[in-house]
């Protein structure tokens, strides 16, 4: 029996595309009963793509979208004094896996720093929300916030951790986004169907153990350079390049006529297809001209702090109508991220927030007024929250036992405050949640069973396949 | 007979004549033994209750084993048996598999057993249990058929009735011969010249030629670059955080042992012991790169465990990485196995030696490990929990049962001086002075007195330290080089205030001369009173044990002795009686040269690795192979002068039944087509514009060099986050594990080679080199150059159609053919 080829990012489900290298050692291995997945959905499918908002540096949860008044209370008093010193007792520490060695950050934060801004509370579920997110806030009822989250890693390989599962210090294996398209393949024949903008810094890659084709390919908001070699490095002609690729498309057509039934060939045949159609469509989806004045206004681009970011979004909308399954987006520049506030936190924060807070809120409208929020998932993310102790004068340090993201669109219940953290922010009390879980409830909308996202030698944990958190689902 | 028949019929008459009408959906669920059963019971089971262990002295392989059961008896019989009550007990302390070895069975799995179990859990009457681990074809010595590989090929295709393929063209072989042994297409020269005469001695005077030139060593460094993980180091700025620094002597040393065609056996020891085996041959101890290049500062636990899993993988095809939580699931390894391999490594560290010529570590130095922490013992990780140590028993050095050949038993060997302390080598004093000499010539040409008088004081200082460094415990000649070098740090404070205030464009000048005032002070006192202490000469860099050790570049003394433990282990790996380590490489060097490997996982040879379909060939090759001095070159002209690697790999006119009963070509009835990896795709085209640099060896280059830069790709920094775009494009190796480089097709390697300046570089440079042809020779001598054969008929029409299209414009066209799929491909 041949086995199947796997879908790939490049080429949509009927086309035959990629190399079964996988396939293939499964089957000398002779276990012949697997097969790697069709492309089809298998279980009921609640939404088609994922915008995926990351935020690098770690996003304070008590200033977002987890608000803690004790935190004032209590301000200048050390944890112990409160009546929550429990927090701190060794064993509720114990999850954590340290990775850099008596590092300066990373450490228990003792003194509670008070927030730093105000909250309110915004829509019919009447969630909180800081002041530093108000348009964010006026989404809130097609929101559900996940205030549970906890991670292992305090240091910044949680990055690559929140998208694959696994800490800095065991082996590398897929990100979400790999699996969402080894998984469900492409849904155009013009565009790569895994997007990555934006810096990343601890781990460049997706794909792993599934091969280079599933990494991300990274683009730019550039229209002129949105990504490597997308257009010549020198003069020519478009009519000259058409040219050589119809002269390159016929003579590799009498190649398969010397060496049919040739998988590789067929492919590189149809890349080159996809190659040459890309070449038009990518600048052309990074060119916002034929957007209008009022959907640019609606993300922010008329904010000199908020256009960078609102013009992602808007390409990341674009890439989205044109059949993208997975656009990752990376926010906040260094090496930890943008949001890595161990000092000056109000002001860090509340001119990030400004960069986001417009743009994202702009997404969810727009999508929604295209209809496209139904079918849509909107993911927003970051690696840990941040101390509730006070870090220097002004700062707050990693904090990973404790955290918040949020999802809206296709398959999510808007309007759902989910899981809670204690009185000062530490722990998840309720509902507590491992990153893997949102990757398993991602999964779970796309129509995918984590489960059946697995190949022969490469062992997964259980942990890698966390567990669907059914209170956020439509 | 259809086993799943008398399932159901049993089942019905049991329901039926039960009256339970209830138990008729247990009924309509016909079980098969074998199929639906069986291999859950492996997957879930098997691994603490088959061969393998018999925990609570049970088994579940076959159903008789069931029946007989454990110390709790028959676990088939009753209802519920035994066997589903411990499947679906909601106490999770009794149920199976227990908690950490797998999750429940579903619902779904559960039914089936009841199903099975209900209908009397029938089973073949003389089911075979599992063999004995021990029996696994890879634990056991290859044998040699002592015939060749076509031979053993022709007798099983004739068995299966399967008809090979014709030969190639003669210039497709030498193209595949070119790139798989040098990595580079032969020049149109070079297939004219063989097309006169491709007669079998010509063939292999081709193949020692090719194998007698450096690029050979070059070509195989980089797939042994790939699975020995070749990284460059990095780390965040400046801190170094992974591998070493100059990790580019390994990387020669990969080279010119190639070239040299030193033993595997040999090439496996030095790089696991290189330091105990030949301490004082600096060439040799290159070789231990490949453990260096897993340092990693801010985990001692993840660096060994990396060094244990990539052993075991690249030299062995065991793997590891489950062992450190628990016995293995499917081979006879257990847990304590891993961590007497620890204990292996427990002792080593990594430093930079000096290299001669350059004192500064920055600039150049000899990554190599040694043995540190002799007496450093290693405990048991209770399930690999690293913070969470069993200290109740240390564990010995040691190899896994099932592999033990032989005893293990390391020998403490004692070091040269000039291991313990590298002061002592020869060049050390040379090196040091000649900088300070340097200096003072300087100082001398611009006639600046007070510069000539530090760089005299310096020398004085570096001699008065090596003196002292040399006696060591004299304190007399401690004291001298103490004064030496406080007398050399006045000298040099004065320079530095002096400069300080002469410099008036300087924007914090009060601060920066008051800091220098303040150093002169500071060293006049120590002049005043200089005492004993003084610095060593600095002869080598003990790499960082953590990030908050800021001490180490002081030390410069070493253990006299080393543990042997690695060298006992390096020669255990590469013993002729070890049965995986030469059939690993054979596979590997198979799968290079064939497309496709004998056993499918390149990196574990365990037992879910089945017996290859062609383990004659891979035993037969590897005896041979370790008959003839573990010889690579020896091996590579077994395999590239056979018939199989003569043979077409098309389809083209392929005996129809043959196509039909093996499509995938798992009988080797003709060739595999490959692709180029990445570093060729970049060094042909370079090739084939004229321009390829083959300057051999020397630091790494950075990427940013390699845009323009005209070196082979082996040569540029690749590490976890740095890599050339292009060569990224092609499928790099991934430097965290690369036991088989991946062939993908996607769009961005097309716009590579449409779109990058180095495509269209090499484009013009050819058409230059073409020179004045008329189109028709042009075209020819395109196909030849690009392609290594002339074009055929109809290619040669589409190809002047496509020309002209092109208006005639030969560097268009070239780029064009350097997109046809026959130049990415070994055809």
């Amino acid at each position: 029996m041949t086995p199947r080829l796997p879908p790939t990012p490049f080429l949509r489900r009927d086309v035959l595309g990629g190399l079964g290298s996988i396939a293939m050692a499964s089957m000398l291995r002779g276990e012949e009963a697997w097969q790697p997945p069709d492309g089809l959905p298998m279980i009921p499918q609640r939404t088609k793509r994922v915008i995926w908002l990351f935020m690098r540096g770690g996003v304070s949860h008590m200033e977002s979208f987890d608000p803690k008044p004790m935190l004032t209370k209590y301000a200048g008093k050390s944890i112990g004094e409160t009546p929550y010193k429990d927090v701190q007792n060794p064993e509720k520490l114990k999850k954590v896996r340290v990775v850099v060695v008596n590092d300066a950050n990373g450490q228990q934060r003792n003194v509670i720093y008070p927030l730093q801004t105000g909250f309110k509370r915004y829509g019919e579920c009447g969630v909180e929300i800081s002041d530093w997110f108000p348009h964010i806030g006026s989404c809130a009822d097609e929101i559900a916030f996940i205030r549970s989250m906890w991670t292992t890693d305090d240091n910044h390989g949680a990055q690559v951790q929140f998208h694959s599962g696994r800490h800095m210090l065991e082996p590398r294996v897929p990100t979400l986004g790999a699996w969402v398209t080894y998984g469900l393949g492409s849904m155009t024949d013009n565009l790569p169907s895994f997007i990555n903008m934006g810096p990343r810094f601890f781990d460049v890659r997706d794909g792993h153990y599934l091969g280079p084709a599933y990494d991300a390919v990274n683009l730019k908001v550039d229209p002129k350079n949105p990504l490597t070699y997308a257009a010549p490095e020198f003069q020519i002609g478009r009519s000259q390049q058409e040219a050589q690729f119809d002269l390159i498309h016929r003579l590799n057509g009498l190649n398969a006529e010397q060496y049919p039934g040739d998988k590789t060939l067929a492919a590189r045949m149809k890349s080159y297809q996809l190659a040459f159609n890309m070449q038009t469509a990518v600048p052309e989806t990074m060119n916002l001209d034929a957007e209008s004045a009022e959907t640019k206004k609606l993300y922010g681009m008329d904010d000199k702090v908020a256009e960078p970011f609102a013009r992602q979004l808007i390409v990341a909308r674009r890439l989205a109508e044109r059949g993208v399954r997975f656009i990752q987006l990376q926010h906040g520049d260094g090496a930890a991220g943008a949001w890595d506030s161990h000092s000056g936190l109000k002001k860090n924060h509340s001119s990030l927030a400004q960069q986001v807070d417009k743009p994202i809120s702009g997404l969810l409208k727009d999508l929604k007024q295209r209809g496209m929020l139904n079918d849509t998932l909107v993911v927003f993310a970051t690696e840990f929250g941040r101390t509730p102790g006070s870090q220097g004068s002004d700062g707050r340090d990693h904090h990973p036992y404790g955290f918040s993201v949020w999802m809206a669109g296709g398959g999510i219940k808007g309007g759902t405050i989910h899981g809670g953290t204690d009185e000062l922010g530490f722990h998840p009390v309720e509902h507590p949640h491992y990153v893997t879980d949102v990757h398993a409830t991602i999964l779970h909308v796309l129509g995918l069973d984590p489960h059946r996202l697995e190949i022969p030698g490469r062992k997964r944990l259980e942990r890698d396949f966390g567990r669907v958190i059914p209170q956020i689902l439509a | 007979m259809p086993f799943h028949l008398t399932v159901l019929h049993r089942a019905h008459v049991r329901a039926l004549s039960s009256g339970v009408l209830a138990l008729l959906s247990s009924a309509v669920l016909a079980v098969d033994y074998e199929k639906e059963i069986k291999p859950l019971l492996k997957e879930r089971c098997y691994a603490c209750h088959g061969a393998l262990k018999q925990k609570a002295d049970l088994r579940l392989d076959t159903a008789a084993a069931m029946r007989k059961g454990g110390d709790n008896g028959d676990i088939l019989a009753g209802a519920p048996s035994l066997l589903l009550q411990r499947v679906t007990t909601p106490d999770k302390s009794d149920r199976m598999p227990p908690e950490g070895e797998g999750s429940m069975l579903t619902t779904e799995q559960v039914a089936k057993l009841q199903a099975w179990l209900a209908a009397g859990a029938p089973a073949p009457a003389q089911e075979k249990p599992e063999d004995d681990p021990r029996a696994h074809w890879a634990y056991q010595a290859p044998q040699s058929s002592g015939r060749p590989l076509d031979a053993l090929l022709a007798a099983r295709l004739a068995s299966k009735n399967l008809k090979p393929q014709a030969e190639a063209a003669p210039e497709i072989w030498l193209r595949r011969v070119y790139l798989d042994l040098i990595g580079l297409p032969p020049s149109a020269e070079q297939v004219t010249l063989f097309l006169r005469d491709t007669s079998l001695p010509a063939r292999r005077r081709v193949v020692d030629e090719l194998l007698a030139t450096p690029q050979y060593g070059e070509r195989w460094a980089r797939h042994f670059m790939d699975l020995w993980r070749y990284c460059d180091w990095y780390g965040l700025g400046p801190q170094l955080r992974h591998s070493q620094k100059h990790l580019w002597h390994w990387r020669d040393w990969i080279v010119e042992s190639l070239n040299g065609d030193k033993g595997y056996d040999r090439m496996i020891v030095e790089q696991l012991a290189g330091d105990e085996l030949a301490p004082g041959d600096r060439d040799t101890l290159r070789a231990t790169g490949f453990l260096a290049r897993s340092y990693y500062l801010f985990n001692r636990t993840t660096w060994l465990d990396e060094t244990i899993e990539h052993t075991c993988r690249a030299f062995l095809g065991v793997t590891m990485q489950c062992v450190k939580c628990h016995d293995h699931k499917y081979d006879p390894i257990e847990q304590a196995d891993y961590y007497r391999m620890r204990a292996i490594f427990e002792p080593m560290h990594v430093r930079l030696d000096p290299w001669q010529g350059e004192p500064d570590f920055e600039k150049n130095g000899l990554p190599r490990v040694f043995d540190l922490h002799l007496d450093q013992q290693t405990f048991r990780h209770v399930r690999g929990d690293e913070k969470n140590e069993d200290k109740s028993k240390p564990l010995a050095p040691g190899i896994p049962q099932v592999l033990a050949f032989t005893s293990f038993q390391p020998a403490v060997l004692k070091l040269p001086p000039s291991s313990a302390r590298p002061v002592l080598l020869p060049f050390v004093l040379r090196d040091h002075l000649h900088v300070a000499d340097q200096q003072l010539e300087a100082a001398q040409k611009e006639n600046a007195p007070a510069a000539i008088k530090a760089a005299s004081l310096r020398t004085a200082m570096i001699q008065a330290a090596y003196a002292a460094d040399l006696v060591r415990n004299d304190k007399t000649i401690a004291a001298a080089a103490a004064l030496a070098e406080a007398r050399y740090l006045v000298a040099k404070a004065e320079l530095d205030l002096a400069k300080a205030e002469s410099d008036p464009k300087a924007k914090d000048d009060e601060k920066k001369i008051k800091a220098a005032r303040d150093a002169l002070t500071k060293a006049q006192n120590k002049a005043a009173s200089p005492g004993e202490a003084y610095t060593s000469l600095p002869a080598s860099l003990k790499a960082q044990e953590g990030p908050t050790e800021s001490t180490n570049a002081a030390v410069q003394t070493y253990p006299e002795t080393s543990t042997g433990r690695r060298l006992a282990f390096a020669q255990w790996v590469a013993d002729k009686r070890n049965p995986l380590t030469a059939r690993v490489v054979v596979n590997q060097v198979w799968m290079r040269h064939f497309g496709a490997s004998l056993v499918a996982s390149m990196d574990d040879f365990g037992r879910r690795s089945p017996p290859p379909l062609h383990q004659d060939i891979l035993d037969t090759l590897t005896v041979e192979f370790m008959n003839n001095g573990w010889s690579l070159k020896h091996l590579h002209r077994a395999m590239v002068l056979s018939e199989l690697y003569r043979r077409s790999s098309s389809n083209a006119g392929v005996d129809a039944k043959t196509l039909a009963a093996d499509p995938d070509n798992a009988f080797f009835w003709r060739m595999n087509p490959r692709r180029m990896e990445s570093q060729v795709v970049r060094d042909s085209l370079l090739r084939l514009a004229g321009k390829l640099d083959l300057t051999l060896g020397g630091p790494s280059l950075t990427p940013a060099a390699s845009e323009t830069s005209p070196r082979r790709s082996l040569y540029f920094i690749q590490n976890a986050d740095v890599e050339d775009r292009f060569l990224a494009t092609f499928d790099n190796a991934n430097v965290l594990e690369c036991y088989r480089r991946n062939e993908s097709v996607v769009p961005q390697q097309a716009l590579a080679l449409t779109n990058s300046r180095l495509s269209r570089e090499c484009a013009d440079a050819l058409a230059e080199k073409l020179g004045r042809l008329d189109d028709k020779a042009f075209m020819e001598e395109s196909f030849l150059a690009i392609l290594s054969r002339p074009p055929t008929a109809a290619e040669r029409e589409v190809s002047m159609a496509g020309f002209v299209a092109l208006d005639h414009n030969r560097s268009l066209f070239l780029q064009a053919l350097l997109n046809h799929n026959d130049f990415v491909t070994l055809r």
